[in-house]
């Protein structure tokens, strides 16, 4: 057997946590069999003994102790058994020169203590700052500002820590993983939610109780923004998948002014009853936030005498999160795992991900979400890539473009490591087998992490061919899942399909080894990839619908398809109406109401599908297909409304296949654009080649939209929506041919908004007009440090970079980077561009161009890159 | 008129702004448009993504206003406007003048919310023309937000018998953006509006607004160009009373 105790991520985090619990009370507190009460709010009662407005409370802890301990025991007086210590914005980053993070803990934690209470909670709150992606502060520097408060507050005797008032899920995430890595005390976790029933960030009770409870929470709850009667049906909503004791601090309402004094809008005894129905149906730990008083915590004393915690009922779904999304399947139910995003056999995508040009990923995140995928694998299992930064970085940019929980699919635990520890939500890994080193290496990540994970039905003796066989390697490594802690319902096993035109008994093998595997391991879920089934054998869409079928009524959970392949998406959709998935079939009869024969009309994408057919859909399901229709629309960017068939008709002003292009690009008709630029390359006369399409064709077109712009016939829009045009003729070009991909390319630009600067719109006019001329644009993003400008130049030897800057308080970030570049890579020439620069700033920060707009960049380029 | 005092500071208030359209022109002015011709499908698609910016952004401000204490010169000479009761102190020649005269000092942060945010993010990722445009409709909606936030400080100076100057920003003239943290936590921005700060000061969301009105005893010449104009006319709540903010 595995050594549990023993067992660390490749990082070196243990993966199994002793706590270090104060006494039994605490220890039956969170076993959820009694309850606690905590204090109200700190702030309110120091403005109420003359904080001025924006001062920093937590300084008071040095120059006011008596003070702060006389709030703190008038709380012991009414009640509370923890008191919270006066540290909320006690991080490195908010205190700067004021004092250092340990002088507050330590002054705080002495405050506290000498209240008499029983238990001093050590207050976390968050950092001030976003996290990144929109934000700029990186989730390892969020990870820092916490583990710097974990420790001072470890060391100066707290008993346990509460972590509050998060919106972000990634920096509660950054918060709770500080303290387990740094301290053994009990972690209590609250975040706060608006009236919409989500933070400021989009994440719901149900997402941030499952992700939190994965990460080990020892208590899970929600504080601040709203009254109790508010907090109350949201955290009805928390407790069923909450694993842990539930607990609540509401706000005392509104605050309003009377005769010169603050007031809030609820009175103790009112805020008693609302927190009573929180109470009853399962929170076993209260207190107050803003606007509360002893007099609140007094109130809820009295709810607790001689009572013990309700009795709660646990949902035992398979779950992962995005930090906007729960996936939330119940036994019996089935899910969609996109396979699209893996290079494997994927020349496009192999390109994209060499190149770090996301947008074809991007583009397949939106194609499957659209397609009804609910979760995305991320494969980036590329030789001559780092594939723990591009694992990294490609979870990052989808969470912009999907909400959906992703699967990080690969096989080094490192990577594993990396991708996961970030992400802002449960991740689904992908994935472990039954080899002991292997177990060894990745469960304590799912652990660590609080992660779902896929689990390979093969060992050091390689795939048994039996079912027996494949029963006997889940065995094995259900146990060692048990005994690390993994709950059940995150265990996926994955019986592996092998290809029936190689041994024809293996259908049914793997068919056997999935009821069994359903049957006796209890809780445990099932999935699987299904096309390598059909390999070999001809009309494959056919063979892997009816096999995914088979799987489904032998108990599969999770298929791994191309959700593009409406085939397989049939056989999803017809299962959950038999299996009573989709209740009466409502989903069902909506979407197949008016097809006629479904393999007939299985060829095309998923737009084939009239979500719009209005035939006996009932309210529900039109709600749902106009979710369906908006996610449509919307990532498609509200496409133009033109009819391709007006565009194509419309005469160039010679009559000419050139000048219809040329008239199409001038008033932005993409799709148009790509037709007649596809049509000039088939129409017979050998003179028109890639080139002859880029240098008498698209070019000269792209020139009059720069002369239009300069002379301003054309505003903004204009300029890009054919800048836009022009790049659909350009991508055809590209793959028309492996000389159109090299003749398309007219040189490699980096492009980059400078550290600290968070505006990246005027560089991504830039990049999309210089993409257009042709060239291949490097785009680092936006608040990009100078090194990695630099890194990128040198690597790729890119001869031309462009940076840009918005604001005053970036231009030296700017004159750094440039300065940086002119000593690493002197063969690079630097334009500069944005709202703040003119010609002298440019040249006061070292660059060798200023470009005034985006046309004027395009000129730049041309003259540096021909 | 007799001014009357007010004992403790407020506290700050928060209010969602309801913002239910903008001028077409003023999110062309944003983009650099100077009168050239509009196809309909441009014009079309403008008229859609500024419609799907009034549904995403979620405009709500925080307000709350002080008495000023002192005006003073800090250690290198420049005049500092001090507050009653609170940590905020106003440095620079430029807000000083903006705040010559006037007995107390409002102070307003406006957001239009994460959502947009990351609306705008998903559009830099996928459509680069919608988010140029997106981007331009939520600065015009924004500045609506800010008018509405000011009516509520041209309110409550009128309820104390004031008359307010114009908004003025941190990082306007010599007022500088480094008094945005305290700025922010004053009005409590942080925990009820999502406003955060990036190292250089920038808000996020971007589309985020601090500013802050002085309040005087007499009206000021200039400030309000008449109800008609008026561009808080949406959210004032003196004309429903029949009275006006300029006496």
């Amino acid at each position: 057997m595995l050594d549990i105790s023993a067992l660390t991520t490749p990082a070196g985090h243990r993966a199994v946590r002793t706590l270090r619990i104060k006494d039994d009370h605490l220890a039956r507190v969170l076993a959820g069999e009694e309850f606690l009460l905590f204090d109200g709010a700190m702030g309110t009662q120091l403005q109420e003994r003359g904080l001025a407005a924006g001062e920093v409370p937590e300084l008071l802890c040095l120059t006011n102790p008596d003070e702060i301990t006389q709030i703190h025991a008038a709380y012991v007086a009414a009640g509370s058994e923890v008191v919270t210590t006066n540290t909320f914005g006690a991080n490195a980053t908010k205190l700067g020169e004021n004092a250092t993070v340990e002088e507050i803990f330590t002054a705080a934690v002495g405050c506290a203590r000498a209240s008499g209470a029983r238990y001093v909670a050590a207050d976390i709150g968050p950092t001030g700052a976003l996290l990144q992606p929109m934000g700029t502060l990186p989730f390892e520097d969020a990870y820092q500002l916490f583990a710097q408060q974990v420790k001072a507050a470890d060391a100066a005797g707290a008993d346990l820590f509460i972590i509050e008032t998060m919106a972000d899920i990634a920096e509660a995430k950054a918060a709770l993983l500080a303290v387990k890595e740094h301290s053994d005390l009990p972690a209590f976790v609250t975040m706060t939610f608006d009236e919409d029933g989500r933070t400021f960030l989009g994440t719901t009770p149900e997402v941030a109780a499952v992700t939190l409870c994965a990460l080990g929470a020892d208590v899970l709850g929600i504080n601040c923004s709203l009254g109790p009667a508010d907090v109350a049906p949201l955290i009805e909503r928390m407790l069923p998948w909450a694993s842990c004791p539930v607990m609540a601090q509401a706000n005392a309402g509104l605050p309003h002014v009377h005769e010169g004094r603050t007031y809030y809008s609820i009175k103790p005894l009112e805020y008693g009853q609302a927190v009573r129905r929180m109470v009853r149906a399962g929170v076993s730990i209260i207190g107050g936030c803003c606007g509360t008083s002893p007099e609140f915590i007094a109130q809820e004393k009295n709810l607790l005498v001689d009572r013990t915690p309700a009795g709660r009922s646990l949902n035992s779904h398979f779950t992962v999160t995005s930090a906007q999304q729960l996936v939330a399947l119940a036994m019996g139910e089935v899910g969609v795992i996109g396979e699209r995003i893996n290079p494997t056999g994927k020349k496009r995508l192999k390109e994209a991900l060499r190149t770090g040009n996301h947008d074809y990923v991007l583009s397949e995140a939106i194609s499957q979400t659209e397609a009804g995928a609910q979760i995305l694998d991320v494969n980036a299992g590329l030789p001559e890539i780092d594939e723990a930064a591009t694992l990294v970085r490609l979870a990052s940019e989808l969470s912009g473009v999907t909400t959906l929980p992703l699967q990080i699919d690969s096989s080094d635990p490192v990577a594993i490591e990396r991708a996961v520890r970030s992400y802002p939500g449960k991740a689904l890994i992908n994935s472990c087998n039954g080899k002991r080193e292997v177990l060894e290496a990745v469960l304590p990540i799912a652990k660590h992490y609080g992660c779902a994970i896929v689990c390979l039905t093969l060992d050091e003796d390689g795939i048994p061919p039996t079912a027996e066989g494949r029963l006997a390697v889940a065995r094995k490594i259900v146990a060692a899942t048990d005994a690390i802690g993994i709950p059940r319902q995150d265990v996926v096993i994955d019986c592996l399909a092998m290809a029936a035109s190689t041994d024809q008994t293996q259908p049914r093998q793997i068919v056997d080894a999935i009821r069994m595997v359903k049957a006796e391991l209890e809780g445990v879920r099932t999935v699987l990839g299904v096309s390598n089934i059909s390999f070999g054998m001809p009309f494959r869409p056919l063979v892997n619908a009816t096999f995914l079928a088979a799987c489904f009524g032998a108990g599969l959970d999770l298929a791994i398809v191309n959700p593009m392949n409406e085939r397989l998406m049939d056989v999803v959709r017809s299962w959950r109406a038999l299996s009573g998935e989709d209740e009466s079939a409502q989903d069902y009869i909506a979407r197949y109401a008016d097809r006629k024969d479904g393999a007939a009309a299985s060829t095309t994408g998923p737009a084939s599908y009239d979500l719009s057919s209005p035939g006996g859909v009932s309210a529900a399901l039109s709600s749902m297909a106009s979710t369906l229709q908006a996610i449509a629309a919307g990532t498609g960017g509200l496409p133009t409304q033109e009819p391709d068939a007006q565009a194509a008709a419309a005469p160039g002003q010679d009559g000419s296949r050139e000048g219809r292009i040329r008239d199409l690009v001038l008033t932005g008709r993409k799709e148009a654009v790509a037709d007649e630029v596809r049509a000039l390359l088939d129409d017979g006369d050998p003179s028109h080649d890639v080139m002859y399409a880029i240098n008498q064709v698209l070019i000269p077109a792209l020139d009059e939209v720069g002369d239009r712009f300069e002379k301003g016939t054309f505003f903004l829009p204009q300029l890009m929506a054919s800048a836009e045009a022009a790049k659909a003729g350009f991508t055809v070009l590209r793959e028309s041919s492996a000389e159109g991909g090299a003749m398309a390319s007219k040189g490699q630009i980096v492009l980059a908004t400078v550290k600290g600067d968070i505006h990246d719109i005027g560089k991504n006019i830039v990049r999309m007009l210089l993409e257009n001329y042709g060239y291949d644009v490097m785009d680092l993003g936006r608040d990009v440090d100078p090194q990695a400008v630099a890194d990128a130049v040198v690597e790729h030897h890119v001869t031309l970079a462009g940076l840009s800057a918005l604001m005053t308080t970036t231009v030296p970030a700017m004159a750094e980077t440039i300065q940086l570049l002119h000593v690493q890579a002197p063969w690079c020439k630097v334009m500069v561009g944005g709202a703040v620069l003119n010609p002298e700033y440019a040249q006061m920060v070292g660059a060798d161009f200023y470009a005034k707009d985006a046309a004027e960049s395009a000129r730049i380029a041309a003259e540096v890159l021909g | 008129m007799r001014v009357r005092a007010r004992l403790t500071p407020m506290p700050a208030t928060v209010r969602d702004i309801a913002v239910s359209e903008v001028d077409r022109s003023e999110v062309l002015r944003y983009l650099g448009y100077r009168g050239q011709e509009l196809t309909p499908q441009l014009a079309g698609r403008l008229d859609e993504l500024v419609a799907h910016a009034l549904e995403v952004a979620r405009p709500r401000a925080s307000i709350r206003s002080f008495d000023v204490e002192a005006r003073e010169l800090d250690d290198a000479g420049t005049p500092v406007v001090r507050l009653r009761g609170c940590a905020l102190a106003l440095a620079g020649h430029d807000v000083s003048r903006h705040l010559e005269g006037a007995v107390a000092v409002g102070l307003l942060a406006v957001t239009l919310g994460a959502d947009t945010e990351r609306e705008l993010r998903r559009l830099s990722l996928t459509d680069h023309v919608a988010q140029v445009v997106f981007d331009a409709a939520l600065t015009a909606i924004v500045e609506r937000a800010a008018d509405g936030a000011e009516a509520l400080l041209v309110a409550d100076a009128a309820s104390r018998g004031l008359y307010t100057n114009w908004r003025y920003s941190p990082g306007y003239g010599d007022l500088p953006l480094s008094c945005q943290p305290t700025f922010l936590a004053v009005l409590d921005a942080g925990r009820r509006l999502g406003i955060t700060l990036t190292p250089s000061l920038l808000m996020v969301p971007t589309k985020s607004v601090t500013a802050l009105v002085g309040y005087f005893g007499e009206p000021q010449v200039g400030a309000r160009t008449g109800c008609a104009t008026c561009n808080l006319r949406d959210w004032c709540t003196l004309r429903a009373r029949g009275v006006t903010c300029v006496g």
